[in-house]
């Protein structure tokens, strides 16, 4: 992965040089000359540079938990991950748990009462939010709600603090990170929501063909009992390890949301380091993306394992 | 008597201290944009890559850290800002300082721009093209040495550079003199080893000489902001006590500035965008952006490589029209297609040179007779074909990603091909479409001309020098036009003649060699210059008041040398309604 990652930014077109070069051109009219010059001694970057060197160097800091400075600042990679993580961890995060949790339960509600104007309803809301992709609902959000019925101040809301409120374990600090953090989160929940309700319902449909339901409801259990302890958890099953594998792309999955509300997080980050082509930031971060996946694979098979008792038992009959 | 002699002296005691008492910030806030990178990336060094020179653009960064002077081009005169007087002495330039002081009370003095400039040499900045060395005359005034021969161009760079605190970089242009002064040249390790020192320095406050400074705190993850700080020489002049600059790009602006959030942008806003900004009631200021989107031939791909196909080329495109496609009403059609941009023809080009150049006003018919006497003629599908039935095909490769230079593309393709060549867009990436160029690995593409500057010298090399192999690096071909042939039974040499057009202080004689250049450009019609794009900012004047009329000729000045600069400083803008 990190092979394919190094090699593969490198085919990109443009280097972070010949980028300042355009960059001082065009913002500060230089000539292409003064440009050159300025950016040659802005960084520490070779273009020219074998690229099996750059590699090895690359591999060999690596190995010892370097992930290297970015070429533009000269800011170690991890200081900069630190700084950012959290921001994307905390408002993806909170969306997807938000959309998941709304989405199971009114996927079961769908389900139970199937055919009714409640289902009719929200399954076209969902069809129709499960095909809108996040940035246009953000788009939206900000012109509609923000310019042209002033009922959403977004300026106020946009990057993920106030200029100049001191951080710390404060009521009011904690109020403002969930105001900055409403638009991101509001956003990723109403544009995953709609999949959430779909795969819910048609996974509620299936379970209630069971056999199981049908000796449970003979058993003359109350509704709610049936709906959580037999309907709702053996229909979340595949949904969990949908959930879990989703974890995995939350890192990388807020790149266009976090450049327009201006969040202050890896995705506003790393289309900023692929703008200027910031090698080792790129590198960096795909990287943690990379991880991120293959962790939330093992995570969704244990989760699976764990839930899922039939798992469990078979694997201990196998044995 | 004594009470009286007693209220006398307390009057004149409270008298004498009014002056000294401390200046209050003024209330107001200007709202302002700039894409600055955020913390950690964000520091408060002005020589390195994420300092105040990329985080505040060239605009906001003339208020924390003044320049000697700013130009205003109608008028070709400079107006001291930190400079009390300049010019050319014998051998060399001394700019003299007015009587200013830093943020933190300390003169601005002829060290800091010793300093300044002792850096520059490591960083290899372009003044040491023909600057020897930088003296201290005077506890106020410096000498720039020549190295070479003066140069008007040479006396811009100085008077624009902004000049940094002693205070702050003293140790590293320390280091930087001592080096220069033992003979050390960039291929040194020493040398190399103080530019990274240079650029991974952190200060930990930014003096100012200008009306605004900042720390890191000051930098949120929306907005960042410039606050007033009251020991400049235009402190008492300013009305807005601090300067907000929201982050982001056209993308994010834009609702911000139909919000009424931020009160003037200098982002790129499609027509669209602009006329939403006209309907909501915004001003749209207009002024050079100092380029324009040009069509580049490949003189290796035939039939590019032969004069009269170009002149066609150039006949056949309605640059009014590929104007309005590529920027609204922010961009015009060239007029004088002499290689310099239309607002600096008067002023670098003399009237008979002027009155000699071809306009190649759009004309197809004569551009059919061209072709015909070439040989061509035109098939059934009205394409022009050689003897052999061949079209004119080509490949027109442009940077998708640049929406006014893939618009003046695929206009101009579309025209070329109504007039019966048989062109192909073919959109890439900007950096692909770019170095692609730089490679000859195109048959047409679309680039910059002219330069945002007064200068002949820097509007003629581009694009003929700048992507040219004149100007190129080895194996590097770029437009492959060659530089050095025989016109009007002269030999030229094509790249000289641009290098020394600027060259001394004789404006005259400056005059007449870019007359000469121009004229074999407009002959020669190596690249189309096909439109100028203009600046065209959103001004909001419900939140702000003091912009010039729309004909005042400081908005000539080109975005680089935006009028906000002055006008702020001089307490011209202000606050609407304030």
């Amino acid at each position: 992965m990190t092979t394919f990652t190094f090699i593969l930014i490198r085919q990109m077109p443009g280097n972070p040089f010949s980028i300042k070069v355009e960059q001082l051109m065009r913002e500060q009219n230089l000539t292409v000359e003064e440009a050159t010059n300025r950016a040659g001694a802005l960084f520490d970057f070779d273009p020219n540079r074998p690229l099996l060197e750059q590699y090895t160097e690359y591999m060999g800091k690596l190995l010892r938990g370097d992930l290297g400075k970015s070429i533009i600042s000269s800011e170690p990679v991890m200081n900069m991950l630190l700084r950012f993580l959290p921001w994307t961890l905390f408002s993806v995060g909170l969306g997807l748990l938000i959309s998941f949790g709304l989405g199971i339960l009114i996927g079961m509600l769908m389900a139970y009462w199937r055919g009714s104007l409640f289902d009719n309803v929200m399954t076209a809301f969902a069809s129709v939010m499960y095909g809108i992709p996040d940035y246009v609902i953000a788009l939206l959000l900000i012109i509609v709600a923000g310019v042209q019925l002033r009922i959403l101040p977004f300026a106020q809301m946009l990057g993920g603090s106030t200029p100049g409120i001191e951080p710390g374990f404060r009521l009011d600090y904690i109020l403002d990170l969930l105001f900055h953090a409403f638009l991101p989160v509001f956003t990723y929940v109403i544009t995953s929501l709609g999949g959430w309700m779909l795969t819910m319902k048609s996974s509620t449909m299936s379970t209630l063909g069971e056999d199981y339901i049908t000796v449970a409801r003979a058993r003359g259990l109350s509704q709610r009992r049936l709906l959580t302890a037999y309907i709702g958890r053996n229909a979340m099953l595949p949904l969990v390890t949908r959930l879990a594998i989703s974890v995995g792309f939350i890192v990388g999955g807020a790149v266009i949301i976090e450049t327009l509300y201006q969040y202050p997080g890896l995705g506003r980050n790393l289309a900023t380091a692929i703008l200027v082509r910031d090698y080792t930031v790129m590198q960096g971060i795909f990287l943690v993306i990379a991880i991120s996946v293959v962790f939330s694979n093992i995570l969704a098979d244990l989760l699976f394992g764990l839930l899922d008792p039939r798992v469990r038992l078979g694997k201990e009959d196998a044995s | 008597m004594k009470r009286i002699f007693a209220l006398l002296l307390a009057v004149v005691m409270l008298a004498g201290l009014v002056p000294t008492m401390a200046q209050e910030a003024p209330a107001g806030v200007f709202l302002g944009t700039w894409p600055y990178v955020l913390k950690p990336d964000h520091n408060l060094n002005s020589f390195s890559p994420n300092g105040p020179t990329a985080n505040l653009g060239v605009v906001y960064w003339q208020l924390v850290e003044m320049p000697a002077a700013f130009y205003k081009w109608a008028a070709d005169e400079y107006v001291g800002l930190l400079a009390e007087s300049w010019g050319f002495v014998d051998g060399g330039y001394e700019l003299t300082l007015k009587e200013a002081t830093w943020s933190d009370g300390s003169p601005v003095t002829a060290d800091d721009v010793v300093a300044t400039y002792g850096i520059g040499r490591i960083l290899g900045w372009s003044q040491f093209n023909t600057v020897a060395s930088v003296e201290k005359v005077a506890d106020r005034t410096v000498r720039f040495v020549w190295s070479g021969e003066p140069s008007l161009l040479a006396e811009r760079l100085i008077l624009k550079e902004n000049i940094r605190p002693a205070a702050t970089y003293g140790a590293l242009a320390e280091e930087a003199l001592a080096l220069a002064a033992d003979g050390k040249t960039r291929d040194d390790q020493e040398w190399k080893d103080l530019n990274a020192k240079i650029n991974d320095f952190r200060p930990d406050a930014l003096l100012a000489s200008g009306p605004y400074t900042y720390t890191l705190d000051d930098v949120g993850d929306s907005y960042m902001s410039l606050f007033w700080q009251p020991n400049s020489l235009y402190s008492g002049t300013v009305n807005f006590g601090e300067i907000r600059l929201w982050a982001g790009e056209t993308e994010v602006t834009t609702p911000l500035v139909l919000n009424g959030d931020i009160a003037w942008s200098t982002n790129v806003y499609p027509p669209a965008t602009q006329q939403a900004f006209q309907d909501a009631g915004i001003r749209l200021l207009i002024q050079p952006r100092g380029y324009g989107p040009s069509l580049l031939f490949n003189h290796d791909v035939a039939p590019w490589n032969i004069k009269e196909v170009r002149q066609v080329a150039a006949l056949v495109i309605d640059r009014s029209e590929n104007a309005f496609l590529t920027n609204g009403f922010g961009a015009t059609g060239t007029q004088y297609m002499a290689g310099i941009l239309d607002a600096q023809v008067p002023n670098m080009l003399t009237q008979d040179v002027i009155d000699q150049l071809n306009p190649y006003t759009f004309n197809p018919e004569a551009a059919a007779d061209i072709m015909t006497q070439l040989g061509y003629t035109r098939n059934d599908a009205g394409k022009w074909v050689d003897a052999e039935g061949n079209t004119i095909k080509s490949e027109y490769k442009f940077p998708g990603d640049f929406a006014d230079f893939s618009a003046a593309a695929q206009n101009a393709t579309d025209q070329l091909n109504e007039f019966g060549f048989d062109i192909t867009p073919r959109a890439v990436p900007w950096q692909q479409a770019r170095d692609d160029i730089f490679a000859g690995n195109f048959e047409l593409s679309v680039w910059s001309w002219g330069a945002g500057s007064p200068f002949a010298f820097s509007h003629l090399r581009n694009p003929v020098i700048r992507f040219n192999y004149a100007g190129l690096g080895e194996g590097q071909p770029g437009m492959n036009f060659p530089m050095e042939f025989e016109w009007r039974g002269e030999q030229i040499n094509l790249t000289d003649l641009i290098n020394n057009v600027n060259v001394g202080l004789d404006v005259a004689a400056q005059q007449e060699r870019a007359g000469k250049i121009a004229l074999i450009l407009n002959d020669l019609m190596p690249f189309i210059p096909l439109n100028i794009i203009l600046s065209t900012e959103p001004w909001n004047e419900a939140e702000l008041a003091g912009a010039p009329a729309d004909d005042d000729p400081i908005l000539q000045n080109p975005s680089s040398d935006s009028f906000v600069i002055l006008y702020l400083l001089e307490g011209q803008i202000a606050p609407a309604g304030g």
